[in-house]
């Protein structure tokens, strides 16, 4: 693994660019979800935030194997970079869901897949930071790999507010260089980041949204308190809202709220999951 | 740090551990006729899974301890592990396992065999929880290197008990800890390839009424797979029934519900009268 201070002189040369034109863009990664994205518009930070069993990491999954599998079985054949802060991957869950989309699936074809998926764990924010940083040479070397997954970037959000002591700054320093590493990545690179932030945070009586809350209230969007630091605030592109369906009859359903921040506009979507991953309805 | 994936084959993450006949995981529907099966395992898709955690919630008097007990013997008896229990709550006593163990076996060599396999730590505040983990790690790798078995299961009674007093007002120091203690169980869980059981209390929500597991939201995302105890209100004479719920799951459908028989860990005794109150 090389050196963090390594990353920083090496630049790659416009010709190594020139192949980086072929990355996929997000509506070639899920058709449904990304409708009205532009299509030539590559790379862009997604954030998923919703309370636990909501579906986030199934969504994850969906994403990772629609990219990993084979053309002919309807992938993208592209590679995919995980990064799991709280030891919430579940290789098995993986491997059911493509089993289940590969029409023929053999061990040799679910190893090409996996092939295809580079996993990392970190277990605190400087080495979650430090990982980032030697990331430039890995995205160099693989120009198919086009997507970043982080699950989850407020796993170590108790820990960094008491090791920064009193000054709030200290406090989120780490995690402010993490939002700016990969903004520079994803915008150097066009690659696609989609990063889980939990709802730890209670939505307290008198917090207010902005307008945009009163022309679309939606039950997810209402909850969302943003307590990450501000770096990370403007450097997501879409937020997207999980939530479980509370009403009896559609108990298994569940709902994502997308919101295009520049836009500022929503669309709401309702999925299930079943064996084979997320289903949209 | 990192890991390329190459080769799936022999992953050390699955293990059955309740010696069943084999339950498809997609046929859900509760068996009236079944006697042999422990439904418990039905609802966690055929046995507890090492790599994860495992969160067993309910209230006062639902049979968490009881749970746990279970578990251990079976464990300790049926797969010939060794166990780690740690006791925050002092509801272990030896009596207990060896009643379970006796239902089990009536040969003496194999009930106190058992025992010998189920290590009980007590810990009653989080940094001796904390201590007592970090032990285990090293005895494991010690163990690891000598070739001795080491232990598959930790079960942890109760976690609510060592991190609910840090909690509550603004300290931030009470949240980190608890994220601190949940990821030495994850890690233990994941590095050393071990089924890590907590128990937790629930609590009422404010508005839907309905129980929630203790310990708030940040706590919520740590464990893998979450079971709700409750008392079975239509319960009638038996006092030892109780509902099992499967709130989360990283591989079945939640919502779940299988009546479990506390007392001998089986689905309820078949009575004619009762048979109405079924799933």
């Amino acid at each position: 693994m090389p050196l963090p201070w390594l990353c920083q002189h090496f630049h790659p040369p416009p010709l190594l660019l020139a192949r980086l034109e072929g990355r996929s863009s997000l509506k070639e990664i899920e058709p449904y979800l990304f409708a009205d994205e532009d299509s030539s518009v590559h790379g862009g930070i997604l954030e998923f935030h919703g309370p636990e069993g909501t579906g986030k990491t199934e969504m994850l999954y969906h994403l990772t194997a629609r990219c990993i599998l084979p053309k002919s079985e309807g992938g993208l054949e592209v590679e995919v970079l995980f990064i799991d802060t709280d030891y919430h991957f579940d290789m098995l869950r993986l491997v059911t869901i493509l089993e289940h989309r590969l029409s023929q699936s053999s061990e040799e074809t679910v190893k090409r897949c996996l092939g295809r998926l580079f996993l990392v764990n970190c277990t605190s924010s400087t080495q979650l930071l430090l990982t980032l940083c030697s990331l430039e040479t890995m995205v160099c070397s693989h120009p198919a790999l086009c997507l970043l997954i982080l699950d989850s970037l407020s796993a170590f959000y108790w820990t960094d507010r008491v090791n920064g002591g009193e000054s709030v700054n200290l406090q989120e320093c780490t995690l402010k260089k993490c939002a700016q590493f990969l903004e520079k990545l994803v915008s150097e690179y066009r690659l696609v980041l989609f990063a889980t932030t939990q709802s730890i945070m209670q939505k307290t009586s008198n917090w207010t949204e902005g307008p945009s809350a009163f022309t679309h209230p939606t039950e997810a969007d209402a909850d969302y308190r943003p307590y990450l630091c501000k770096a990370w605030q403007q450097v997501v592109k879409h937020r997207i809202f999980f939530s479980k369906q509370v009403d009896f009859k559609t108990s298994n359903q569940f709902s994502l709220v997308s919101r295009h921040l520049k836009s500022n506009s929503l669309k709401k979507h309702i999925f299930i999951i079943g064996e084979s991953g997320v289903e949209f309805c | 740090m990192e890991n390329r994936l190459v080769c799936l084959g022999g992953t050390s993450c699955l293990s059955s551990w309740f010696l069943l006949p084999s339950v498809p995981s997609s046929s859900l529907s509760y068996s009236l006729s079944s006697p042999s099966f422990i439904s418990l395992d039905k609802l966690l898709d055929a046995g507890l899974y090492t790599g994860e955690v495992t969160e067993i919630a309910g209230g006062p008097g639902s049979g968490k301890t009881q749970v746990c007990l279970c578990v251990a013997a079976n464990v300790a008896y049926g797969l010939q592990q060794n166990v780690v229990y740690i006791d925050s709550n002092g509801g272990l006593t030896a009596s207990r396992i060896l009643q379970l163990l006796q239902a089990r076996t009536p040969a003496e060599e194999e009930q106190a065999g058992a025992l010998q396999r189920i290590q009980v730590v007590r810990a009653f505040d989080i940094f001796q929880m904390l201590d007592v983990l970090q032990d285990f790690r090293g005895t494991v790798s010690q163990q690891v290197s000598s070739g001795s078995a080491a232990a598959k299961a930790v079960v942890v009674d109760s976690v609510t008990a060592v991190v609910s007093p840090l909690l509550g007002g603004q300290q931030r120091e009470g949240l980190a800890l608890m994220m601190q203690l949940a990821r030495e169980l994850k890690t233990l869980a994941r590095d050393l390839g071990v089924a890590v059981v907590v128990t937790n209390h629930v609590i009422r929500d404010r508005d839907s009424g309905d129980l929630k597991p203790a310990l708030g939201r940040s706590w919520s995302f740590v464990p893998s797979t979450r079971i709700l105890l409750d008392v079975d209100e239509g319960a009638g004479a038996s006092g030892s029934r109780r509902r099992a719920c499967l709130t989360k799951s990283p591989r079945l459908p939640t919502g779940f519900q299988e009546m479990v028989d506390i007392g001998t860990w089986g689905p309820p005794e078949q009575s004619p009268a009762s048979q109405g109150d079924q799933i």
